[in-house]
């Protein structure tokens, strides 16, 4: 478990040349390029809030989650990070098999590479999230704070819990190709299962409740939506909560693909 | 110190197998996935490939080594364990120094970015930091000769472009030991040559190299010293001169076999037409073929120069007074090398019955190395086929002085005047 940390550490270099090689290439002859990695995210952003904020509209009146777009964006482009991630990841040792049968290159690095490329598309769209923060408070909303400044902690304790759920699903991924289709379903599960489209506390069942909380991105959304929206520090059972999702995920991660990387090669 | 005393490459009992797997019939369950940890634990026999069986040699510092052997013969994956990608399934190797592989190559360029970036990315893949590839980047746009095209996406390149600048990228890693599979075969004359070029000034500095290829040619220019392998196990090693003629006189033992085989099962047709192999009234028969050396043992692969007999059986089952034997050789190409026939030479044909064996004695047959074909005939003086066979034998000729061309004649240098040459070492 701890090898394959030390390996993407001691490859760093190649794991920031293949991220950027992912970047450069993935918007290379659109003509909006990059800015692609902001659209995307708005126009969904745009749906949802058309959808969820006005024709269902939920919670309004009794939670603090006014104007709901801001809320909305504030889970939902951390989402989207680890989304691409999972989905991107699954596939990466398939994609890059290539690479891996054909020169001596460390196996663990192409899934990395989904959880960093996603995490600077994420980063890229902060700014749109800072406007509408500001823009809300012009407005007279009470989002934003100095809780934002923990933003970068919670990123970094998602950041092993991606590594190790894109390691374990990619090396699985090249033995059952059903995994890909798996992940796929259990995204989408896991997003309205999330409270990301509506807060936590507008959910009245309890059994339904626990269920969101078995979720393991429930408490990394629920820090987001507290250092962004509400602005504020997110509780000290969160945090806790976010480690352990985030050790375990990573060292089961890890895990799973030391046992495979033997076979990786010849089977990828 | 340590880098002269001890090999580059050591490798001793490695065996290698693989899973043979159905598709779907991977494993049972997740959990025998995890647990099982080793694939080739807890599965039966038959389901186990072994691509290498007990492989032992050790590669010193400065040597260039060769492995060959047919496809499947684990060459490649010979490769691939040294270079690491793949673990052996027991034995030890040894590697001693940076090691550089191409066996794909520009493995990795991502065909939507340019060539400029995708240099930095496959120096980074192949070990190489930044301000290294800073450092060598106009020699590997030199090497590869493509200035005018670095800005352009990898998508647009020809296959010989993409291998030019993979090649290039590779051999500027500045690597102890290079391992070579078979990438020379691709891009154009000039620049395989350019390659080959670059790889014996590599080995003029006294670094290592191990090269797989079915080039037999370059693996005798190029190597000290060869494997060969046939499926997974070693067949030879040594000089490369005597190890390749053992390799291609087993090759060509087989080929000639199976061709022989398969000619002799050829059906008689009554009229040449298109690509039949045997036609004729059968009025007489070719029964046999075959190619002997001086102790009349057959033969498939003979040297340039060796005196060599072609031998006919003849059957005749009633008597035939208008006939001649022919034969002729010729390349897998159609060129036609020589040929001739006894009305040529003179004979004339009196009386044919029964069996007859005819013999063409050749003291010194001095073909260039390559495959050869022999057609063979008997037919009238007028040229109406009693039974012609095309392509009744192939053979193989090899030569110990380098040339090209169909004819090797015996010869010698002889050079005056202000021009000086070095005696060749051998």
């Amino acid at each position: 478990m701890i090898s394959v940390a030390l390996r993407a550490v001691r490859f760093r270099g190649l794991l920031a040349t293949l991220t950027q090689r992912e970047l450069q290439a993935r918007y290379r002859g659109s003509a909006l390029g990059f800015l692609w990695s902001l659209v995307n995210p708005l126009l969904l952003t745009a749906v949802y809030s058309l959808v969820f904020g006005w024709i269902l509209a939920p919670g309004r009146g009794n939670v603090p989650t006014e104007p709901y777009s801001v809320f909305l964006i504030s889970g939902l482009f951390p989402w989207l990070w680890a989304s691409t991630a999972l989905l991107e990841g699954t596939v990466a040792l398939a994609t890059n098999s290539g690479l891996i049968r054909k020169a001596v290159f460390p196996v663990e690095l192409p899934p990395l590479v989904s959880v960093f490329s996603g995490l600077v598309h994420f980063l890229f769209a902060l700014p749109v999230l800072a406007v509408a923060l500001v823009v809300g408070r012009g407005l007279g909303y009470p989002v934003g704070g100095w809780g934002a400044l923990l933003l970068p902690l919670v990123i970094l304790l998602q950041i092993p819990m991606l590594c190790g759920a894109t390691l374990a699903l990619a090396a699985l991924n090249v033995l059952f190709k059903d995994v890909r289709d798996i992940v796929s379903n259990l995204i989408t599960v896991l997003f309205f299962l999330a409270p990301i489209i509506y807060p936590l506390s507008t959910i009245s069942q309890p059994l339904v409740v626990k269920i969101v909380r078995l979720n393991p991105f429930t408490p990394f959304t629920e820090a987001y939506q507290a250092v962004l929206f509400f602005g504020i520090a997110p509780s000290a059972s969160l945090w806790i909560h976010m480690g352990a999702v985030s050790l375990v995920t990573w060292l089961a991660g890890a895990w799973i693909f030391e046992r495979l990387r033997d076979t990786l090669v010849e089977m990828s | 110190m340590t880098e002269e005393t001890s090999p580059a490459i050591r490798v001793a009992h490695l065996v290698k197998s693989y899973r043979r797997m159905a598709p779907g019939a991977q494993f049972r369950t997740l959990k025998s996935a995890l647990l099982q940890r080793s694939l080739t634990r807890g599965l039966h026999s038959d389901e186990v490939v072994s691509a290498l069986r007990d492989i032992s040699f050790e590669i010193p510092a400065g040597e260039a080594f060769g492995v060959i052997g047919g496809n499947g013969s684990g060459k490649s994956t010979l490769l691939k364990v040294v270079a690491g990608i793949l673990q052996p399934s027991s034995g030890q190797v040894e590697v001693t120094g940076r090691v550089a592989a191409l066996i794909e190559l520009g493995a990795g360029f991502h065909p939507e970015i340019s060539g400029r970036e995708n240099v930095y990315i496959n120096g980074a893949v192949l070990g190489l930091r930044r301000e290294e590839i800073d450092r060598q980047y106009d020699a590997i746009v030199e090497f590869a000769g493509l200035e005018d095209f670095m800005e352009e996406p990898v998508k647009n390149y020809s296959s010989g472009m993409y291998v030019r600048l993979g090649f290039a990228v590779a051999i500027h890693t500045d690597p102890r030991i290079l391992l070579v599979d078979e990438v020379l075969a691709v891009g154009d004359e000039a620049f395989a040559h350019r390659c080959v070029r670059r790889i014996e000034e590599f080995l003029e500095t006294g670094r290592t190299l191990l090269f797989v290829s079915h080039s037999l040619d370059l693996v005798e220019r190029l190597c000290d010293r060869v494997l060969w392998l046939e499926k997974g196990v070693p067949r030879g090693l040594g000089p490369p001169r005597r190890v390749i003629d053992a390799y291609r006189q087993a090759v060509a033992e087989e080929e000639g076999r199976a061709h022989s085989e398969a000619a002799q099962a050829v059906p008689v047709k009554r009229e040449g037409d298109g690509e039949d192999l045997r036609w004729g009234s059968r009025e007489a028969e070719i029964r046999a073929v075959r190619l002997l050396d001086e102790e009349g043992q057959e033969v498939f692969v003979f040297a340039s120069g060796q005196a060599v007999t072609l031998e006919m059986e003849i059957w005749a089952p009633r008597e035939l007074e208008d006939f001649t034997f022919g034969i002729a050789m010729t390349t897998p190409r159609g060129v036609e090398c020589w040929g001739t026939n006894t009305d040529l030479a003179g004979y004339v044909g009196e009386s044919l019955k029964g069996e007859a064996t005819v013999r063409v004695e050749c003291p010194s047959l001095r073909l260039g190395p390559g495959e050869y074909f022999l057609d063979v005939a008997v037919h009238s003086r007028d040229g109406a086929p009693y039974d012609y066979r095309k392509k009744a034998l192939s053979f193989t000729v090899t030569s110990t002085t380098r040339g090209v061309g169909l004819y090797f004649p015996q010869h010698h240098w002889k050079i005056s005047g202000g021009a000086r040459l070095r005696r060749p070492s051998e």
